[in-house]
């Protein structure tokens, strides 16, 4: 079955690069990963742009502010859990460092928001180090509610430091003040450079010696792979991009009381990132950023135009706790794999219009 | 004195709530491999119907709370029945991920059936029994914690018991050690999970309806941080036996407690607020020296 899907492929390949130069100029140029993610890049700055116009709704600006800011943590977890196979609670508790190095760094000590940033990035590093060491010991269920623990020791920590933040100077990047309503750049720009580096690990070695390690520990270690480094980096690099996604969130919404049960800290971020993750397909990047999108943005801009779903907001909270069993259950690969299953199918039908058209390929 | 007697009775509510909730987490792990993390939401359901019927109905909260208890366990029981028998090729971590899905889904359908408003709730019984110590000074204990110590003592007695003399427990036991092979000796392993599952949902029900009759507001995640008090006591006690997580989960409030009293009589009351920083540290610290747990035995591990 799936020789004859490649061959199909093969046969289309050869079809479509046959035409004139700059389609297939074109063509390559769209298939690159890293130009995917400029252009998804310019085309939410422009969608922002636009809602600053109000030509689009306003609300807009704040909800795809926020679901990408989310989108930086999901991005990180796809890595941790999709290449490394392992997983953690504990983002509810890595984006407090981020926001509380704003809080500190920029609002009370007054210094730039670039310091903040790196203060926030060092924090992480040295969180992710602990967690990594944990997670040499304690493994699988385990190390789950273990990360749960520490992320509950950070809120408890958020809430004796400070139980309420919030950032009343506008932030100053690059001798630029970023106001809430230019945030949305800041967090896409964010967002692209984030999303260009995980692709690069993936398909680095890296990447590949954390797939190993994800199928079988023992194996990858008999392959001379030295568990230790890189459970280390992945850990390192979810809390790094979960504490970025902290400090992109305080930016965006200005305020977080640690204590609220449904707080940016509390249990239910963790678990809502997790999902975004598995609904969006748990080994891609493009479905983390979708699953951050359905869990954070689609009831703002796409089902409060719908007069029920908007008077009974709790119906979308429902909806994601059965899509995540229906996807955990019947698709493992999350709309990421549903996508690829539709591409292979609409080839398939290309394929076979042709066939009809023209006759069969011989050759 | 009276200041440590009162700490001690103030921890008497929490630890009943945690070790319930910890005993019903424990019996879903032993049964189904998995950490329930709905198991929060399912007792705060349980919580809710108590409410309306104390509140639309009218009844008295001992009628009440079994019929809480036996929605949670229904809901429970369903949760197992249409997907987790269903979902037993899905691994390890996927069990636990539609466990949080759950989460979402329950707490979508609370609003839904019970409305946005926080429902009122009752109290076993009011009034407090005072003590006039030696030295002039008062200590006081509320009758309702009471009933509340005597509730958790005497299902939690009763389950240990049941596990440990009856054919259930016995086939509860093995099927806790090998599902398998459980299976293969004739032990209807299905109707041994299910009954767990529904076992949890009421001891759920039960411990959420404690915290709400000692004052607490009933909300959708309002067990959320017991159930984190559970997951680690768990893991502190170690999940291979049935009594270390409980002995674990006892321990973890009265902990706290105890810190916040240590932290006041020695002048510092600062402090106070950092309890639960400093039992969580050291209760990590402890599992990363002892990954089995306190109580754990030492599992060998085929390659």
């Amino acid at each position: 079955m799936d020789k004859r899907l490649a061959k199909n492929y093969a046969l289309l390949g050869k079809q479509t690069t046959d035409g004139d130069g700059l389609t297939a100029c074109l063509r390559s140029f769209f298939k690159n990963s890293t130009m995917q993610i400029i252009l998804f890049a310019i085309i939410m700055s422009v969608v922002g742009a636009l809602s600053q116009e109000k030509i689009l709704p306003y609300s807009w600006l704040s909800a795809f502010a926020s679901t990408f800011s989310y989108a930086i943590a999901a991005v990180g977890f796809c890595l941790l859990m999709g290449y490394s196979g392992l997983a953690s609670l504990g983002t509810g508790g890595f984006i407090g460092i981020g926001t509380y190095s704003v809080h500190y760094i920029m609002s009370e000590a007054g210094l730039p928001f670039g310091i903040a940033l790196i203060t926030a990035i060092a924090v992480a590093v040295l969180i992710g180090v602990i967690v990594g060491f944990i997670s040499l010991r304690i493994e699988g269920i385990y190390l789950v509610i273990l990360t749960l623990g520490l992320s509950e020791i950070l809120r408890n920590l958020y809430m004796v430091l400070e139980d309420r933040i919030t950032i009343s100077t506008n932030p100053n990047l690059f001798g630029i003040e970023i106001t809430r309503q230019m945030s949305l750049y800041v967090v896409v720009v964010v967002l692209a450079v984030i999303m260009i580096i995980t692709g690069n690990i993936i398909n680095s070695p890296t990447g590949r010696a954390m797939l190993a390690m994800k199928n079988s520990t023992a194996a990858a270690q008999a392959m001379g792979i030295s568990l230790m480094k890189y459970r280390l980096m992945a850990f390192i690099i979810c809390t790094v991009y979960a504490s970025i996604s902290g400090t992109m969130l305080i930016i965006v919404v200005r305020g977080a009381m640690a204590s609220q049960g449904t707080g940016f800290y509390a249990l239910i971020t963790s678990l809502n990132i997790l999902a975004a993750v598995i609904i969006g397909g748990y080994k891609s990047i493009w479905g983390a950023v979708f699953g951050s999108f359905i869990m954070y943005g689609m009831q703002t801009v796409v089902l409060n135009n719908i007069k029920f779903l908007a008077e009974n907001p709790v119906i979308i909270t429902f909806v994601s706790g059965i899509l995540v069993i229906i996807v955990v259950m019947f698709y493992p690969g999350g709309l990421a794999q549903l996508v690829l299953e539709l591409r292979g199918k609409a080839r398939k039908l290309r394929i076979k219009m042709k066939e009809a058209r023209y006759g069969k390929d011989l050759g | 004195m009276a200041y440590f007697l009162n700490t001690l009775f103030g921890s008497i509510v929490p630890m009943c709530i945690t070790a319930l909730v910890t005993m019903a987490i424990t019996l879903i792990f032993k049964t189904s491999y998995t950490t329930n993390f709905a198991q929060g939401v399912i007792s705060a359901f349980g919580a809710y119907v108590v409410a309306s019927s104390l509140n639309k109905l009218g009844l008295s909260i001992w009628i009440s709370l079994p019929i809480g208890m036996f929605a949670a366990m229904l809901i429970a029981v369903a949760v197992d029945v249409l997907i987790f028998r269903n979902g037993r090729y899905v691994n390890a971590l996927g069990k636990q991920i539609i466990t949080m899905g759950l989460i979402s889904l329950v707490v979508g359908v609370i609003p839904l059936i019970f409305g946005l408003s926080d429902p009122a709730f009752k109290s076993f019984v009011n009034g407090n029994i005072t003590f006039t110590l030696s030295d002039g000074s008062v200590a006081s204990v509320t009758k309702n914690s009471l009933v509340c110590l005597a509730l958790a003592v005497v299902v939690i007695a009763a389950i240990f018991i049941l596990l440990r003399f009856s054919k259930w427990g016995l086939s509860v036991r093995a099927t806790a050690s090998n599902e398998y092979v459980a299976g293969m000796m004739g032990i209807n392993t299905h109707v041994v999970t299910a009954v767990s599952w529904g076992l949890a949902g009421a001891l759920g029900a039960l411990a959420a309806t404690i915290n709400a009759s000692s004052g607490n507001i009933i909300s959708g995640y309002f067990m959320t941080n017991y159930q984190v008090y559970a997951f680690l006591a768990g893991i502190l006690g170690g999940f291979s036996t049935f009594y270390g997580p409980v002995i674990a989960a006892l321990m973890i409030p009265l902990a706290n407690n105890l810190v916040q009293y240590i932290v006041n009589v020695l002048g510092v009351p600062e402090l106070t607020g950092w309890s639960m920083v400093i039992v969580y540290a050291v209760a990590l610290v402890i599992i990363f020296f002892k990954p089995q747990g306190i109580f754990g035995k030492k599992i060998a591990r085929k390659v």
